[in-house]
């Protein structure tokens, strides 16, 4: 029922996107975890920045030393709230759905990090260590993103209001 | 006449001839002319003038060092002004001479489109000459290799290669910006390198000779350029006047292709002499030329030979070395040094600077050694040009030494040299050396002024790049409502970056009859308001109150689960930074809010003192802005329409009190409903997924029709907040306000123990009798509609200025259910002035206004209470 009224930011862009080879992923469970190092590593949170942990279903962002996102299916976010509150009862911890918070495109095209590249300053070549299973949070021209990289395709994570505005800059990639 | 050769010129396509225009003349060329190229292939010597003098210039070199030959791009695309050496012409092209001042035109003009990229390589090498091509060749990763030519010869395999391609600045880190033309577009280039080679090779030096701007006067290399690269014989009788031996041999390879050429060389010649000997040319050692004759051009040498004769030569082309200056310019300018080479006469980098930066070639020094010679002795010193694009000679930094100026850098500023497009060069040494000689200091003991980034200008459209038309400003961030709001009609109104709904206009209707209808009708029957852009921070664990009661003045520890609180939050200076509300949603939870402006700056704030002092409390934070969407529903209808649009929770008063909130649904979805009021009215903050926004909005909306909603938006709920007195921190209040300034000691809690800006409070400047208050001013013209920032004082005639000020308008509406205008102000000792009249200044005159509590609408608060 309420998955009828769910409105994903980008949802009346998706001709525009299909011209940057993108789509976007909407509705994901996203998660936030904040927990001390030992802890997280008890509850299999990847230890090593800027990594993703995981597979298809469930991807574990690394975001910071003591803060992960963790990223699964639509309408998994209730069970993997409660799954990380059990494990981490009794510790320091912070567990909040953040579904909602970010917008997520996903770039298919061989030049996506071209398109990246125009307005982002990380390297993001297999030569600088970019690969399938690093992460980054970054700047996108003006706007905070989180870059995930997958197989053949890296997804932007970026704050719903600020979705359009990277829609528009990726889009402007194109006029060159 | 035409000066261009049947055959050579390496760097051109002669099967692809182009034609523009210069100052309304057509031009013939071939691609990959520059238009000093082309030009002086149609035979056009001269072409330009002076900026100050109005001299006849021509052409003086084949690059960015040029002094003389400037153009505007006036189609296809615009650039106000640019060297002729360095500009390729396209087919179609208007140029028009430009005196050393571009001119911006009055009409909107087409620039070039732009990018731009962000690389990191591991090397990367500035300059393509031989030296660079070998640094790149032995370079092993990721290397890119650039030349501001646009052509490139011989790029070593594997590497990446740019033409057209300026590095502008070299920064922190290798960090360079790279500046390339392409056909079609221009590009910046961020690149992040580990390391940079800097082989730019080194620009040749005129000689201060009199009568040396005049048109055919060019460096001796240009002429080399002009014949291998662009195929044109720039003149038929030369003379050579040199102080190295490739002046020599440009004259030599001059010769080769039918020139006749005199060597004049101030130094002793060397086997380059021997050579020219052996190809025939008349060669002249120990000599100078003296002056330089025609009327605007060559057309007779003066030279005095080493025996001390004085000879004139028939010519109509000095080609002139006077040694070389390395490129160093970009490695100066991130920290490398000069030191003076006595043999080669020239500064190179010392080998400072930062390790990471590897100069090589012509630019590390490895240049042709020179006879120390910048000015020629002989001839009137007002003659011999320094700096043409300024007009300034020899006599002129003679003037600036008898000033008592003894830097270059005095120099400069005093005669205006190197303040030019090429940053001095051709001028810079030349100068140093001049006023070395002037104090009878050695020559080396001073160098030329530091030229700064960019190497060469770069046009405001290529900075831009891709961020031009809606892109050029701020992100414009929207809520998950704003589709709706755009479609019923609304103005919007940025507040930082969010765009918010202003107000909902019904057709033509003006600005303040559609705020007064929104207004009236949210007091007398209900109104619904987007609030998504609210701050929202989660604040999670079980040191959480402890944490906010350090952060907040008022204690939010003693919050039960479920209730919300009001608070403010100060500076260390004891100021009022943000305001917002504390919700205790659990017993280790709370959700805050904060203004819409101050969201980021309360979370970095938040996370600065978890971070820095307060390690040992065990709370993280959580933005959640943009997770929840808030629809805030008020008026006395606003129980009826949420009850009419669903929802399971117990809506009565007494079940759900002011200040408290209800986890449940809304409309069929998961909702936190919560009794806050900003305006007075009974209202309900209905929190939803941001993704149900729209939902939840439209529901409440359909809700409502039968009770008389409206939209209302920020303006409506600026006037409905100001009848009640609720300042807005960032609007009534400017920093410099404390909350017993504001009438609100009553939220500070000093018994609760310590929190941020406590300290300040009891300052004796916070506390000082005299301080501006809050209070209401009522207009005795109830029509008059003060404008914000409007000052007010005590009396209705104006002394003579300084007006003594009691203080200004913060807020200034018409109010519907005062049916009169009425503001709020910050008065110095306002509360004492209560009842009493002061005086607002309209224009030059006063107008009456009776100082009032700030509260206007409903005191005993019996509404909002609900």
């Amino acid at each position: 029922m309420v998955e009828l009224y769910l409105r994903s930011p980008l949802g009346h862009r998706a001709g525009d996107l299909a011209r940057l080879d993108a789509v976007e992923v909407a509705h994901l469970a996203q998660i936030g975890v904040r927990c001390a190092a030992p802890d997280a590593t008890r509850v299999g949170l990847p230890a090593e920045p800027n990594s993703v942990a995981g597979g298809a279903d469930r991807g574990v962002l690394w975001m910071g030393p003591d803060e992960w996102l963790v990223v699964g299916l639509p309408g998994s976010a209730p069970a993997i709230v409660g799954e990380f509150e059990a494990a981490l009862a009794g510790t320091r911890h912070a567990v909040v759905d953040v579904s909602a918070n970010r917008a997520v495109i996903e770039l298919r095209g061989t030049s996506r990090h071209a398109m990246l590249a125009s307005g982002c300053g990380l390297d993001l070549e297999p030569a600088g260590g970019w690969a399938p299973g690093r992460c980054a949070q970054t700047l996108f021209a003006r706007a905070q993103v989180l870059l995930q990289e997958m197989e053949s395709a890296t997804r932007v994570f970026v704050r719903p209001s600020f979705a359009n505005y990277v829609a528009d800059r990726l889009l402007a990639t194109r006029r060159e | 006449m035409s000066r261009r050769l049947a055959a050579g010129g390496a760097w051109l396509d002669r099967s692809r001839p182009v034609t523009f225009t210069f100052d309304g003349r057509e031009v013939g060329g071939f691609a990959g002319d520059t238009v000093a190229s082309a030009l002086l292939g149609a035979g056009v010597i001269g072409g330009f003038r002076s900026p100050l003098a109005a001299r006849p210039r021509g052409v003086m070199t084949a690059g960015v060092e040029e002094p003389n030959a400037f153009v505007e791009i006036a189609e296809p695309w615009f650039e106000p002004i640019l060297p002729a050496t360095t500009v390729a012409v396209v087919d179609g092209m208007r140029t028009v001479s430009r005196a050393g001042v571009g001119v911006l035109p009055r009409e909107a003009v087409t620039a070039r489109p732009a990018a731009t990229t962000h690389c990191h390589v591991d090397v990367l090498v500035i300059g393509a000459g031989a030296a660079g091509r070998a640094a790149a060749a032995g370079a092993s990763g990721r290397v890119l290799l650039v030349d501001e030519h646009h052509v490139v010869d011989g790029a070593p395999d594997g590497v990446t290669t740019l033409a057209g391609t300026t590095a502008t600045g070299i920064y922190d880190d290798g960090y360079v910006v790279l500046y390339q033309r392409e056909p079609d577009l221009d590009r910046i280039w961020h690149v992040r390198a580990r390391e940079v080679v800097l082989a730019a090779g080194a620009h040749e030096r005129p000689i201060a000779f009199a009568g040396n701007d005049l048109p055919s006067v060019m460096l001796a290399g240009a002429a080399r350029e002009y014949l291998d690269r662009y195929g044109v014989l720039v003149g038929e009788r030369v003379v050579v006047f040199t102080t190295n031996h490739a002046g020599t041999d440009v004259g030599i390879a001059l010769a080769d292709v039918g020139a006749h050429v005199t060597i004049v060389d101030a130094g002793d010649g060397g086997p380059a002499a021997e050579r020219a000997l052996e190809a025939g040319l008349e060669v002249h050692l120990g000599a100078v030329v003296t002056r330089a004759q025609g009327d605007g051009r060559i057309e007779a040498v003066t030279i005095r030979t080493a025996d001390g004769d004085t000879r004139t030569l028939e010519a109509d082309l000095i080609a002139v070395s006077g040694g070389f200056n390395p490129t160093a310019q970009l490695a100066r300018s991130i920290g490398a040094g000069l030191v003076y080479i006595e043999d080669r006469a020239c500064f190179v980098p010392d080998g400072t600077g930062p390790s990471w930066l590897r100069v090589v070639g012509a630019a590390a020094g490895e240049v042709p050694t020179s006879h120390p010679m910048w000015v020629v002795a002989e001839g009137d010193d007002a003659e011999k040009y320094v700096e043409p694009q300024r007009d300034q000679t020899v006599a002129d930094v003679t003037a600036a030494v008898g000033m008592g100026l003894s830097s270059s850098e005095h120099v400069k500023r005093a005669t205006s040299i190197g303040t030019t497009i090429d940053q001095g060069r051709t001028s810079g040494v030349i100068t140093a050396e001049i006023v070395n000689a002037l104090l009878g200091w050695s020559p080396g003991t001073q160098g030329p002024t530091t030229a700064r980034p960019p190497y060469t200008p770069v046009p405001f459209s290529a900075l831009a790049g891709l961020e031009t038309g809606p892109l050029l400003t701020d992100p414009i961030r929207t809520t998950a409502m704003h589709a709706w709001h755009a479609a019923a009609g609304a103005l919007f109104e940025p507040v930082g970056q969010w765009l918010r709904a202003w107000y909902y206009p019904r057709g033509d209707e003006p600005k303040d009859d559609a705020v007064a209808r929104e207004c009236a009708t949210l007091r007398r029957a209900c109104g619904l308001f987007d609030a998504s852009t609210l701050g929202k921070i989660d604040v999670c664990g079980p040191d959480a109150g402890v944490f906010l009661d350090r952060m907040y003045t008022n204690r939010m520890s003693t919050l039960a689960p479920g209730s919300i609180r009001y608070g403010l939050m100060l500076g260390l200076d004891g100021m009022i930074f943000d305001d917002g509300v504390a919700m205790r949603l659990g017993e280790d939870r709370y959700l805050v809010t904060t203004t819409t402006g101050g969201a980021a700056e309360v979370l970095d704030r938040f996370e600065e003192w978890l971070q820095t002092e307060w390690t040992d409390l065990r709370v993280y934070c959580t933005s959640v802005t943009e997770q929840w969407a808030v629809a805030t529903l008020g008026g006395p209808r606003a129980r009826d329409v949420l009850a009419a649009a669903g929802t399971d929770i117990d809506l009565a008063n007494d079940a759900f009190g002011f200040m408290t909130l209800r986890e449940g649904t809304a409309a069929g979805v998961p909702a936190r409903v919560c009794r806050v009021s900003f305006t007075g009215e009974l209202s309900y903050e209905v929190h939803v997924d941001a993704r149900l926004g729209l939902h939840v909005w439209e529901a409440l909306m359909s809700a409502g029709q039968g009770f008389g909603i409206t939209p209302y938006g920020t303006e409506a709920m600026h006037v409905l907040r100001a009848e009640k007195g609720y300042a807005i921190v960032g609007q009534d209040t400017d920093g410099t306000v404390t909350p017993e300034d504001l009438g609100m000691g009553w939220i500070v809690n000093t018994g609760k123990g310590d929190f941020i800006g406590k300290r300040s409070l009891v300052r004796s400047d916070t506390l000082r009798p005299g301080r501006k208050q809050l209070v209401g001013l009522l207009p005795d013209d109830p029509s008059l509609h003060l404008r914000e920032g409007t000052q007010v004082v005590a009396t209705a005639d104006l002394p003579a200025p300084p007006v003594p000020m009691l203080g200004h308008v913060t807020s200034s509406y018409r109010s519907p259910a005062l049916g009169r205008s009425f503001a709020l102000a910050m008065l110095a000792d306002g509360r004492a002035l209560h009842g009493s009249t002061v005086h607002a200044v309209v224009g030059g005159a006063t107008a009456p206004c009776r100082v009032a509590e700030p509260v206007f609408v409903d005191r005993e608060g019996a509404r909002r209470d609900g």
